[in-house]
């Protein structure tokens, strides 16, 4: 059942506009990104918080870099999440779903599961282009790149993408959560870019020991395999704590909703 | 209608068992009661309408009986499952709900696609239903480039898309030029050709009356009537337009119909008069006229109609709309 769901959405997610808008969009960021990285790299020390170009030429090099980018892949995901969520009621496409898919939560499941899928594999292909723009930005700047192929770096970079794949996944899920709720894509992207963006910066400055139980923070360390505040095992049951809450609470909310749109 | 292709899809004769049944349906909305102790009894086979005004909870209703909004209170019975469980009988039941709903990116044919994909429908029943709501030759145009006719009838080859047993139609022809009411009127007779049991709202009462043998009247969220359009049409008192063959012996006639127990109702100025004229036949108006030597210019029996019969038994309702009698295009 929740494989017809997820069947359902993929006709949609499939369409060419959204399809070709979201995988050349995540490469083209995460590989301006990655140009960005390579380009202002001072040779050595710490330049502003990027890294130099003998860190980057190490086996996680390219890692450090990179993980840097979450926010902005997290950002677009959560953004695309919300949209599909909250059309459907824009739209008023949820009635005739529900007419064909009457038990509210295995939609909601198949739903998920298609977009969560769809930006992954953006995500892979957006990680694909990068890693190659990377091999090209490294020999422009003269920065051997051996060691990434070695299996340490290999390692180091799949272990990476897992991290950003799983922080991916719950700003997606926050994504389709916030939109379920607010009904609305405009009113949810706004309201999800800006507390990623500057609510919980805000509440970091005021009460400083707050920052690691904040949920976008939770992701962005889990992205980062652990920061220097919160480690990566403490970020991952915190995102996982609130994902779990926030989409409980949606299927309760979902299931005993009237729908009159 | 016909029986032999009720039967097939049903296994009994139209009318003898109901597809739709509820009992005290209610819904409010905080203090608001939108739909009041509702209890239908569509019978299988039928082609009903679903008649009512702008807001007497027709929407609400359909949205009750197709699962999107939770009765406050009541219970029924949907092609033998229960409305408090949807699942149970909603993946033979098709539905087409207010105005036409789909992803306006993709096509005709694609929306359709994910819809069969959604409730486990063979792809295969995609091409047949574009072909029966003649849409095939624009199946692979993208929807926000139909008219609105087209859209309509891609809700109507969505609503097609189960095979259903019940088709549930609110107001279809909402926003359609007269050439795709008539196109739609002409869809929903060969629909329940099929032996569909459809249920179609509307407020449009001549429309109904057209293509219903069934007929649920209601106001203000409570049931007024509900039955067989011939039965509730031949139940009507007779209504008459009279005029004498001199203007001077308006005021006599009127004088002697009424004697007689009929309502005459004159417009200043005017000789022809509208006499309602229960239990009396055209020949009795003639022979009280001739009884005084009034000789008879105009005699006419209106045609009994669903709108009338619907202002007859909402005549005592104060909320605006013309009591029974007086001639309404469109009950708004």
């Amino acid at each position: 059942m929740i494989w017809a769901a997820f069947a359902s959405e993929w006709t949609k997610l499939r369409r060419r506009t959204l399809l070709l808008s979201t995988f050349i969009g995540l490469a083209a960021a995460a590989s301006l990104f990655v140009i960005l990285l390579f380009s202002q790299a001072p040779t050595a020390g710490d330049g502003g918080g990027l890294p130099s170009l003998q860190q980057l030429a190490r086996p996680n090099g390219l890692v450090v870099g990179v993980t840097r980018a979450t926010v902005l892949l997290g950002i677009v995901a959560f953004g695309i999440a919300a949209a599909q969520t909250a059309s459907e009621y824009s739209l008023g496409t949820l009635r005739q779903l529900l007419v064909r898919q009457p038990r509210r939560v295995t939609l909601l499941a198949g739903k998920m599961l298609g977009v969560v899928s769809f930006l992954l594999l953006a995500l892979c292909f957006a990680a694909l282009a990068a890693f190659a723009v990377a091999v090209i930005a490294a020999h422009t700047r003269h920065v051997p790149t051996t060691a990434w192929f070695t299996a340490t770096g290999l390692g180091d970079l799949f272990r990476a993408l897992g991290d950003i794949a799983l922080a991916v996944t719950g700003f997606s899920v926050l994504g389709l959560v916030i939109g379920q709720f607010l009904r609305s894509a405009v009113f949810a992207v706004i309201v999800g870019v800006a507390w990623i963006i500057a609510v919980e910066n805000i509440i970091t400055r005021i009460v400083p020991g707050t920052a690691q139980w904040l949920p976008g923070t939770a992701l962005d360390t889990v992205a980062a395999g652990g920061t220097a505040s919160a480690s990566y095992s403490h970020g991952l049951i915190i995102a996982a704590v609130y994902l779990v809450a926030f989409t409980v609470a949606t299927a309760i909310t979902f299931t005993r909703r009237d729908v009159t749109a | 209608m016909t029986v032999t292709a009720a039967m097939r899809r049903t296994g009994e004769p139209p009318g003898t068992s109901l597809a739709v049944s509820t009992t005290g349906l209610t819904k409010r909305f905080g203090a608001r009661t939108v739909v009041d102790g509702v209890a239908l009894a569509i019978p299988n086979g039928s082609v009903c309408g679903f008649v009512g005004p702008n807001g007497a909870g027709k929407t609400t209703t359909i949205r009750m009986l197709l699962g999107l909004i939770r009765p406050t209170a009541g219970s029924g019975s949907i092609l033998g499952g229960s409305v408090a469980d949807p699942a149970t009988y909603l993946h033979k039941v098709g539905a087409l709900i207010e105005s036409p709903a789909f992803y306006p990116q993709l096509s005709g044919r694609e929306n359709l696609k994910a819809l069969a994909r959604l409730g486990r429908i063979s792809l295969s029943a995609v091409d047949p239903v574009l072909e029966r709501a003649g849409l095939s030759a624009r199946a692979d145009d993208r929807y926000r480039t139909y008219s609105l006719g087209m859209k309509q009838r891609l809700g109507i080859a969505a609503a097609l898309l189960p095979g259903p047993e019940l088709l549930i139609l609110d107001e279809p022809t909402n926003g359609l030029d007269p050439a795709g009411i008539v196109e739609m009127r002409g869809l929903m007779r060969s629909l329940a050709g099929d032996g569909i049991t459809v249920l179609v709202s509307s407020h449009l009462i001549s429309e109904i009356e057209q293509i219903c043998d069934h007929v649920v009247m209601i106001r203000a969220g409570r049931l007024v009537h509900q039955g067989s359009v011939a039965e509730l049409q031949a139940a009507q008192h007779p209504d008459f337009l009279v005029a004498p063959e001199h203007d001077a012996d308006a005021a006599t006639l009127a004088t002697l119909l009424e004697a007689a127990g009929c309502t005459v109702t004159a417009r200043p100025g005017e000789a022809t008069a509208l006499v309602a004229a229960p239990g009396l036949s055209a020949a009795d108006l003639n022979r009280i006229a001739v009884g005084k030597g009034i000789t008879l210019r105009q005699l006419t029996e209106r045609t009994r109609s669903l709108e009338r019969a619907f202002f007859a038994l909402t005549s005592t309702d104060d909320s605006g709309l013309r009591p029974a009698g007086q001639e309404m295009g469109e009950i708004r």
